[in-house]
């Protein structure tokens, strides 16, 4: 299944929303894109997950890279809005303490 | 006063001085009464000191608690009721200094003998005493019962020869010291009482272990008559006694033995096929890991045996150490707790064992409570990362239905917990609290899984 990547500057906010599956064959899409932003020297960004159906290893890892390239360089990256299974496979593996996963796109906004 | 533990500390340690007591009983009584016939004031007053222990014995027995198919009774009532059912007469019998009540008459003889150590023997009735200890003990778990019936069979020897060497000589006493009997032939009739003693048990032990190297022998039909019982009793309780206790010597650590006798068979199995050496000695190493550590035990296969509430308790024993290694537990309630002792299985694995290979699809997560495991590459040359006491790895390629991309190798000898991927779904789905367990324990992921993970590693 295909992964449509949706991003847009809300002020300086970059808006990214992943619809699909972001997996072995996405991820790398996925990694290009938030390089991207990085590279643009972006300082908030927020990571939709609202309509992610499934995250797998390759998709874990470019979150995890984008984390901490992020951080690296001072800027803030929230995830939100995940569904339940991508909730589950975030928090049982750990990433919910290491991403800042927030439950809908308004408390991400507002911890920006 | 409360009531006393059958199995408890008090209880032991009077025990402990009871044995003491009954055997320096079974010693002096039938020496007294038979060889020296003699009563000294210090001989009373060991006596009767004795016997004072005797009838504190009588009250702690009353107070002592026992067991009825397994059961302790503890109820105080029912603990008198059944030591006056059982043993009072007896112990009473044993106890009290009867022929305290003679030593007024101490010419009052019967058969040459003064009737106050007639009554002394009343003390030998100590001896079933001896036993019921013995027997206590062997519920107790600090002692191997190995050691304990070799015990019961020395004091019955000890006991038994005691008693036929005091009646050996006494036969002669008894019937006046006729002109032939074994004591004038000897020429021991007036010699002290030690030396009476020496020869007696002298006679007594070959004549039971069957040697009789004939120095000694009957001469009257009393004798031969006493002989003959000594014969029959004597070396048929002896032959018995020995052969029981050459069994129970080399069944002592009969585990050990079965255990290395386990080993020794499979070295052949694999000399004779043709195994490397290296190999075997891999497979003898870890055999002697499991019994250093486990004493060679597949706790599974005991605690199989055992119902679920008593196999967990056990289990939580057993894995202590183990547990407090594992961060999954930390964060269970005992609930949680129990459920994961009972899906969890406990494995060790020897250096260089291959926990878990790239390319295949993880059927468990694997809990490291001692030692260590390298992460390494698909070709086995790259380490990423060493995890050891306390890491996890397994459930990233469980969670996830992906194929692991790394190999996990031990590097030590290695104890792990292993959780398969059925109860690991299993749990999740039916206790809610697994997930939070899981996620607080994910929280203390390392910097160096994230870096695994960061590499592109999925185990």
């Amino acid at each position: 299944m295909k992964l449509d990547i949706i991003a847009e500057k809300v002020e300086d906010v970059i808006l990214i929303k992943l619809v699909g599956n972001l997996d072995t064959n996405t991820a790398p899409e996925a990694e290009k894109e938030f390089n991207k932003w990085l590279q643009e020297n972006a300082k908030k960004m927020i990571v939709n997950l609202g309509e992610t159906k499934y995250v797998s290893s390759a998709g874990l890892r470019v979150f995890l890279a984008t984390t901490k390239r992020m951080t690296a360089n001072g800027a803030v990256v929230k995830f939100c809005s995940p569904n339940e299974v991508v909730k589950e496979i975030l928090d049982i593996s750990g990433f919910t303490t290491i991403l800042d996963v927030k439950a809908t796109m308004n408390e991400a906004m507002e911890s920006l | 006063m409360e009531v006393i533990r059958e199995q408890g500390k008090f209880r032991t340690r009077w025990d402990l001085i009871i044995l003491a007591l009954i055997i320096a009983s079974i010693l002096i009584v039938p020496f007294q009464f038979a060889i020296s016939h003699k009563v000294t004031v210090l001989g009373l007053l060991i006596i009767y000191f004795i016997d004072l222990f005797f009838i504190t014995d009588l009250f702690i027995n009353s107070r002592t608690t026992f067991r009825i198919g397994g059961k302790e009774s503890l109820d105080r009532s029912s603990l008198k009721r059944h030591y006056f059912r059982t043993r009072l007469g007896i112990d009473l019998l044993a106890a009290l200094p009867l022929d305290a009540i003679f030593l007024i008459w101490p010419d009052l003889v019967i058969s040459g003998i003064p009737v106050f150590l007639w009554l002394r023997l009343l003390r030998l009735l100590r001896i079933p005493h001896l036993f019921v200890i013995l027997r206590r003990w062997q519920n107790h778990n600090w002692v191997n019962p190995g050691y304990l019936r070799i015990m019961k069979f020395l004091f019955t020897i000890l006991i038994l020869s005691h008693l036929i060497a005091c009646s050996w000589y006494f036969s002669s006493y008894i019937s006046g010291f006729p002109g032939d009997c074994w004591i004038v032939i000897e020429g021991i009739q007036y010699a002290e009482t030690g030396t009476i003693y020496i020869r007696s048990l002298y006679w007594t032990i070959t004549t039971m272990t069957t040697v009789g190297f004939g120095d000694i022998t009957p001469h009257l039909n009393y004798e031969y008559i006493f002989t003959i019982i000594s014969m029959i009793l004597g070396a048929s309780m002896y032959a018995f006694i020995i052969g029981n206790i050459a069994s129970l010597v080399s069944n002592l650590d009969v585990q050990k033995a079965s255990y290395w006798s386990k080993i020794d068979a499979t070295n052949l199995y694999l000399r004779s096929r043709g195994v490397p050496i290296p190999l075997s000695e891999r497979v003898r190493n870890y055999y002697e890991y499991r019994w250093h550590h486990h004493r060679g035990m597949e706790e599974e296969l005991i605690l199989n045996e055992l119902p679920d509430p008593l196999r967990l308790e056990v289990m939580m024993q057993l894995t202590s150490d183990l547990l407090e290694n594992v961060p999954l537990f930390k964060y269970s309630s005992s609930n949680l707790k129990n459920i994961l002792l009972l899906a969890l299985k406990a494995k060790t694995y020897d250096p260089d064992s291959m926990l878990a290979r790239p390319g295949e699809t993880a059927k468990e997560i694997f809990f490291i409570s001692k030692g260590s495991v390298d992460i390494k590459d698909h070709t086995g040359q790259q380490t990423y990362a060493t995890l050891s006491n306390g890491e996890y790895f397994g459930d990233i390629s469980i969670l996830l239905g992906e194929q692991r991309t790394a190999g996990a190798c031990t590097t030590t000898f290695c104890e792990a917990f292993i959780l398969d991927a059925e109860d690991f779904f299993c749990i999740k789905d039916e206790y809610p609290e697994f997930r939070e367990v899981m996620k607080k324990m994910s929280s203390e992921k390392t910097e160096k899984t994230m870096q695994l993970m960061l590499d592109g590693v999925v185990l």
